[in-house]
């Protein structure tokens, strides 16, 4: 009898969890408005997705106004829970492997392994209440040879369809261009969003998927500043890198006059990085520096998702020099000398600044894609004297490339940065 | 019952029994052959450190190894290998295998696999970054990594899991390695991680999947070839958001109407096709001895720049605009151009393999129906294609 009652009860609360599941699970769809425009609904209600590539700094990312983060693999299924605990959705990578990383997709058995792994990824989360949308696959077009690469995106899109009825599909690509739309139109059927990590090519993305013919919505999957490879560099090449006050006016714009204004077809964006990492340099990506302090671009996403300035802002570089010369302009200077490094920038109500320099040997790198760099060492700095607007420094007694770093923060820990590559010849 | 009766019991037990089980032996049967497999010497790789089968043991920054003697799968003990890239280019350690003897995988290449026990002390992966390394004794390396499809369970937890290896999953071929002369495996590690190996042995394996063929370039190696071949392979045609580019009827393939708005012909004035289905198109027996030629009709000859791209390669654009040497008026108001692939500023460094597509940008504000394309033969001179007698 006792043992009829456990099961009874057990039977009774496995119903009820399986029933309170199923409720949390968010029914996310791709709809038209009466407009004709394409929107994403989740739980029947219009969601515009105001998100950012992030895993970290959830708090804050909430705070400023973001809905959604995109991470771009299921290694860490904790990301889900903490988004979910600061009610922001994801746009969750199954991380198909690019040709770049050494995967042949002639190969049968390396294909069908990785299909059979990710799918079981998808099963396992499937039903996580912060699950927005499915990013299948970051940048496998990025250099890429072999147009098989989209059966494998195609199977397991139509996977997801087979087995999760509630979330949209996406692929992600790097820029866009004719003949990646034509093999996606034609070998992903099954895929409802195209996602674009667009840097400098935001300026024409949306224009130019009308004229590739996609005729689906999509996603800025990642943007931001224009990155890296599309930096000038010096003749040592050295990538120049804008100070943080030219950055944030250019993410304010993207925002404004790219992304916000295509209702017909975006269904929002993930601003890249909310977060730190190495790409050609410390800063260049990153909205945080690497001891987790948030620069002006925090700031920015803020009024671009809540249209108003935190009331307290960081200040912001807009514009530094190496004896009088620019960062725009190549910088040669003989070792072991004095050298000016000045600044122009706005406090932004800050009354009290804190200013600090690191110098670095010039981070080479060949890596594309946002594929894994190396962060070099910091060196030794002498400063010869301190001013308001900057320092006078000694050069390094050996040649070769450097990188000066000049940080102001404010007493909340707000910050900007800049940087001027030289070198000692 | 006394000690000799039992025996003798016991010994007539044994013999009824052996006779029933006896078997027919033919004198002349066929010899029982040996396998491939069973004939590989170099079975064993690791299953415990007294083996001395190890190098690379060595503690440093990036890699803690040692050898752990509780829990083992097999032997007295078993490898613990923790690691962490962040200060090293290379975390790896090496299997002597067989001490370096050169061993000739040809013979078992599709019948065996490397197999080995992996376990973590908590929690479950479904994979590690880890890759298995095979060197010939002419330095060369192939590579290949933990596949889900041979991963026992399809995870890494704290269980003995089995996974395999098959020597076909290396990429050998590509990397000309020569799997008659393998001198020794190698483990490489990379990111962070931390896993306890045991057991590193050949067994046999059957390896049922195929490496198929690339069928994703086009070839073309000889004229007339009509280019651009369905609308389909059209962009910059879209009558929902412009109607400066639209199909046209006037030629017998493919052509456009292009009719530019003076005010937002900067927005929607360039069209491109792909030469063959967004194919590879490979050029590169005929492209010195090319032509592109159109059909244009026009009142005046408008202003066009052709451009050409390729799917890879370091120069990855060629562009050209046409002038009045490119055209000859075929009939009133009908024009033929022609463009030599030799006269593009820079096609020697185009990979002419790999060509992706051709696009034109229209500089003229007056209407015109261009089509039509074809690659057709040219022998003359590129600066003068018009000049030529053979078109």
């Amino acid at each position: 009898m006792e043992r009829n009652i456990n099961l009874f009860v057990s039977l009774v609360f496995g119903m009820l969890y399986a029933l309170t599941s199923q409720s949390q699970v968010g029914k996310v769809e791709v709809t038209t408005n009466a407009a004709g425009h394409f929107e994403l609904h989740r739980n029947g209600v219009p969601y515009y997705i105001k998100g950012a590539g992030a895993k970290d700094h959830f708090d804050l990312l909430a705070k400023s106004g973001a809905n959604s983060i995109r991470i771009w693999s299921t290694n860490n299924g904790s990301f889900l829970d903490s988004a979910h605990q600061h009610d922001l959705t994801v746009a969750l990578g199954l991380y198909v492997r690019p040709e770049r990383s050494g995967m042949d997709y002639n190969d049968e058995y390396a294909v069908k392994g990785q299909i059979e792994q990710l799918k079981n990824e998808i099963l396992k989360y499937k039903d996580h209440p912060a699950l927005l949308v499915w990013g299948i696959g970051n940048e496998v077009d990025l250099r890429y040879s072999n147009f098989k690469v989209w059966e494998t995106i195609e199977t397991l899109a139509k996977f997801i369809k087979e087995v999760d009825p509630n979330h949209p599909t996406m692929t992600v690509i790097a820029g866009v261009d004719p003949s990646k739309v034509y093999h996606i139109k034609k070998h992903c059927p099954s895929i409802d969003i195209l996602g674009l990590n667009v840097y400098g090519s935001i300026e024409n993305a949306g224009a130019n998927l009308r004229k590739f013919n996609w005729d689906k919505p999509y996603i800025i999957s990642e943007w931001g500043v224009n990155g890296p490879f599309e930096a000038k560099t010096t003749s040592w090449k050295a990538k120049i890198e804008p100070p943080n006050g030219v950055k944030a006016d250019q993410r304010k714009r993207r925002y404004k006059e790219l992304i916000e204004k295509d209702k017909e077809r975006c269904l929002g964006s993930y601003c890249f990085l909310w977060g730190q990492k190495q790409e050609s340099t410390a800063t260049w990506h990153g909205m945080f520096l690497s001891n987790g302090k948030p620069t002006e671009a925090v700031d920015v996403m803020q009024y671009c998702w809540m249209g108003e300035w935190p009331a307290s802002r960081a200040p912001s570089i807009t514009d530094i020099h190496l004896d009088a010369k620019n960062w725009q302009k190549e910088h040669r200077v003989a070792p072991s000398t004095n050298v000016t490094l000045s600044l122009d920038y706005e406090k932004n109500n800050n009354k009290n600044l804190e200013f600090s320099y690191l110098l670095f040997p010039e981070a080479f790198s060949s890596k594309i894609g946002g594929d894994r760099q190396e962060t070099p060492e910091k060196i030794s700095l002498e400063i010869i004297e301190k001013s308001k607007s900057g320092i006078i420094f000694k050069t390094p007694k050996i040649k070769g490339a450097y990188r000066i770093f000049a940080y102001i923060k404010n007493f909340h820990g707000q910050c900007s940065v800049a940087n001027i590559p030289f070198l000692v010849e | 019952m006394k000690l000799t009766a039992q025996i003798a019991l016991g010994a007539l037990v044994y013999f009824t029994m052996s006779c029933g089980s006896m078997q027919d032996v033919r004198l002349y049967g066929p010899s029982k052959s040996t396998s491939a497999f069973e004939k590989f010497p170099y079975k064993i790789l690791f299953t415990s450190s007294e083996e001395d089968g190890l190098w690379g043991l060595k503690n440093n920054a990036c890699k803690e190894i040692s050898f752990e003697t509780t829990n083992s799968y097999i032997g007295k003990d078993h490898l613990h290998i923790k690691w962490n890239e962040s200060s090293c280019k290379y975390i790896g350690i090496g299997l002597k295998w067989g001490n370096y003897k050169g061993k000739n995988l040809w013979p078992i290449l599709a019948t065996a696999a490397i197999e080995l026990r992996v376990r973590i002390d908590s929690g479950a992966l479904s994979n590690v970054p880890m890759f298995f390394i095979l060197e010939d004794y002419g330095g060369n390396q192939c590579r290949t990594k933990i596949n889900y499809l041979d991963l026992e369970g399809g995870k890494i937890d704290t269980e003995w899991r089995r996974i395999r290896i098959p020597f076909q999953a290396f990429n050998y071929e590509k990397r000309g390695v020569n799997m008659g002369n393998i001198k020794e495996l190698r483990l490489e590690f990379q990111r962070k991680g931390d896993l306890h190996i045991d057991n590193i042995v050949i067994v046999p394996h059957t390896h049922n999947y195929a490496h198929t063929e690339d069928t994703f370039t086009k070839i073309f190696d000889t004229h007339p070839i009509q280019i651009g071949e369905g609308k389909e392979y059209w962009w910059g045609i879209n009558p929902k958001y412009s109607s400066n580019i639209q199909f046209g009827s006037s030629f017998k393939n493919e052509s456009v109407i292009v009719d530019l708005d003076a005010s937002k012909k900067k927005a929607w004035d360039t069209f491109g096709f792909s030469p063959y289905q967004w194919l590879r198109v490979d050029l590169s027996s005929i492209y010195t001895t090319s032509a592109i030629t159109f059909k244009v009709k026009a009142a005046e000859l408008p202003k066009i720049q052709a451009m050409l791209f390729a799917y890879s390669g370091k120069k990855r654009k060629l562009q050209k605009s046409l002038n009045e040497n490119h055209f000859i008026e075929r009939e009133s108001g009908v024009f033929e151009a022609y463009l030599p692939l030799k006269s593009l500023v820079g096609y020697e460094d185009f990979r002419w393999d790999v060509l992706k597509e051709i696009r034109f940008k229209i500089m003229s504000d007056e209407p015109f129906e261009m089509g039509d394309f074809r690659l057709i033969e040219f022998r003359g001179n590129p600066k003068k294609p018009t000049k030529w007698r053979g078109i």
